[in-house]
């Protein structure tokens, strides 16, 4: 059963009610139950933020890292280790602004990790400022006349590499999002999946949202699968790109 | 075999001899030889992992996350790189997770004088990471010393679970002198907890109960932490008390300085007392004060303003006089100069 692989005894989690990091959880632990990962060959690295608390609730040894270094961190262990699965799942605060030049530079050095960016698009654990992923003109606690820069473009910045595995997901397309999963940790390199996410208490609400089942049905609604073979994701587009 | 061997040099010879298969870095003068030397050996031993990292904050993370999949990984910087350091520092003594850092003190602060040697980092090194904390911190004063130093740094990293410093300065770093490092024995302490991979584990820097569980709101979790902590490390403390003391019953004053400067001011000593702490934290409070108690006069001669010369106040709780070498320039003239200003009386 995948729930062996999580630590049901220390249930409930710390997040809110409806919060997409559950279920990017229990996605991850399908996979893992899929392809055999357990506490003797798997461990995960998180970094501060409600994503990173993920780490904490796995039957594997976990890692949760300072804000933003994850990836120096998981590169160190899967060079110590390479027989090591070792999964990263952190929050797009942490991955892409405090952490941006370890993404840059660990993505370049090309190490065989698998990188699950839970993309709430807010700074969740703080209190929901905006970030590096947070659309323009979305107002948050720190943008309340809406955010004023466009946000950081996460596949562009993967495919300026040689070679790259990026992966756009939503935590409603579940089937999508578990073979994004699959394929990351298949990906002899570095395999950054983007998974957006609702934070529904910091986030959420301020957009108009009443429930997290609304942003999940927003999700729904708004992204649809890439055609077969795409070189480029669209804006609203999943799927995976990828060079080899 | 003896040889020309050079401080820098010796420091990375001893982290080798002591076990240490990771090292990560990034340049910056004056310890770059030890990042070069990494990197040649690693392209010669398979077994060895290097990573150029893209900058100081990535290269102590890296360290830590190397040492907790079960290698023995140390980096090497200066001022301005330790400072990128720091919370790092602190992470690794909230996770408990043993590694070696190793600062080559430059002129600060900031870029300051790259090349020229310091002792700036003294209260860095001590209070530079935030929360308490207590680190333990070596300062060889020679090219043997270097490598001696180096392994007594795993070791002490191994036995207390903690980021041991090991300092030294442009000076020191870049000293040539004749050693035999083959001929030095000093045991290496192994590796003694589970790597990554094997437990159901969870490594937080929040403050976690004994299990690992964060216990962010409970004081009481707190507090046991810290003082399991500090006694832990105050016992491994007590197996590296290591220090020089060359007494002098004609004078009554007593010199204290360490890593380059002490070996400046040995030519003194028949003069005045000399003390010089190698274990520079946690203090040789016990041994100061011992040696001390003799001597009417005690004066504190470092390259910088007095870091330690306060530290050694407070321990003492009587005035103590200073002589700060700054700018680089570490000679006995200078010395000499300063106590005769300090004290009133010519010293030649
Ligand atoms: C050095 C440092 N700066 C700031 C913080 C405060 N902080 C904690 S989490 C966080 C942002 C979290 O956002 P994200 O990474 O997107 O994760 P989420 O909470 O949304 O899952 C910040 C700014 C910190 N812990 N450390
Ligand atoms: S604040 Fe947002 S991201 Fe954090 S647990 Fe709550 S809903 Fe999830």
């Amino acid at each position: 059963m995948f729930k062996d692989l999580l630590k049901l005894e220390l249930f409930p989690t710390t997040w809110c009610p409806g919060c997409g990091i559950g279920q990017l959880m229990i996605q991850l632990a399908m996979v893992m139950e899929e392809l055999g990962l357990d506490h003797t060959n798997c461990t995960i690295i998180s970094g501060v933020g409600c994503t990173g608390r993920l780490a904490g609730y796995f039957n594997v040894d976990g890692v949760y890292t300072l804000h933003g270094r994850t990836l120096p961190v998981a590169e160190a262990v899967k060079l110590v280790n390479p027989s090591l699965e070792v999964i990263v799942v952190s929050g797009d605060g942490d991955l892409a602004s405090i952490g941006g030049n370890h993404l840059l530079h660990c993505a370049r050095r090309n190490p065989n990790l698998t990188v699950l960016c839970n993309n709430n698009q807010v700074y969740g654990l703080t209190g929901g400022q905006a970030g590096p992923t947070t659309p323009r003109d979305t107002k948050t606690v720190s943008s309340p006349a809406g955010a004023p820069y466009d946000p950081v473009n996460l596949q562009n910045l993967m495919k300026a590499g040689a070679k790259y595995f990026y992966a756009k997901t939503t935590v409603y397309h579940q089937v999508h999002l578990r073979s994004c999963v699959r394929e990351a940790i298949a990906w002899p390199g570095f395999a950054f999946v983007d998974i957006t996410s609702q934070c529904i208490e910091n986030n959420g609400r301020r957009l108009g949202f009443n429930s997290a089942y609304e942003m999940l049905l927003h999700f729904r609604r708004t992204y649809k699968r890439a055609p077969e073979g795409a070189e480029t994701l669209g804006p609203y587009e999943i799927g995976i790109v990828r060079k080899g | 075999m003896k040889r020309l061997v050079q401080g820098n040099e010796a420091v990375f010879l001893g982290a080798i001899r002591a076990g240490a298969d990771f090292f990560a870095g990034y340049p910056i003068s004056p310890s770059s030889e030890i990042l070069v030397l990494a990197a040649e050996q690693a392209a010669k031993d398979p077994g060895f992992r290097f990573i150029q990292s893209e900058d100081e904050i990535s290269a102590a993370n890296a360290i830590i996350g190397a040492s907790l999949a079960g290698a023995k990984s140390f980096t090497a910087t200066s001022g301005p790189g330790f400072t990128l350091m720091q919370e790092a520092i602190g992470y690794a003594h909230q996770v408990e997770v043993p590694a070696v850092f190793v600062n080559v003190q430059r002129v600060g602060p900031a870029t300051g004088m790259p090349t020229m040697p310091a002792q700036q980092d003294v209260m860095q090194i001590k209070y530079g990471t935030s929360g308490d904390y207590y680190p333990l911190v070596f300062y060889p004063n020679s090219v043997e010393e270097c490598y001696r130093y180096a392994i007594t740094a795993f070791n002490a990293a191994e036995e207390s679970l903690s980021p041991v410093i090991l300092l030294s300065d442009a000076f020191v770093g870049h000293l040539n002198e004749v050693v035999d490092v083959d001929a030095i024995e000093v045991e290496a302490i192994p590796r003694g907890r589970p790597s990554l991979g094997t437990g159901k584990r969870f490594f937080t820097g929040l403050t976690h109960d004994e299990e690992g569980h964060p216990r962010t709101a409970d004081a009481a979790v707190y507090r046991e932490w810290l003082s399991r902590i500090r006694t832990q490390h105050e016992k491994v403390a007590v197996h590296y008390s290591d220090f020089e003391f060359k007494e002098n019953p004609s004078s009554d004053t007593l010199l204290i300085s360490f890593g380059i400067v002490s070996r400046v001011v040995a030519p003194l000593a028949s003069q005045f007392a000399l003390f010089r702490p190698i274990r520079i934290f946690p203090m040789l409070s016990h041994e100061i004060h011992e040696c001390a108690q003799s001597y009417d006069k005690i004066v504190v001669i470092e390259a910088n303003d007095g870091q330690y010369a306060w530290l050694v106040e407070r321990e003492l709780k009587r005035d103590i006089v200073h002589v700060p070498l700054l700018g680089g320039r570490i000679n006995l003239d200078l010395v000499k100069n300063g106590l005769s200003e300090k004290l009133r009386r010519e010293v030649v």
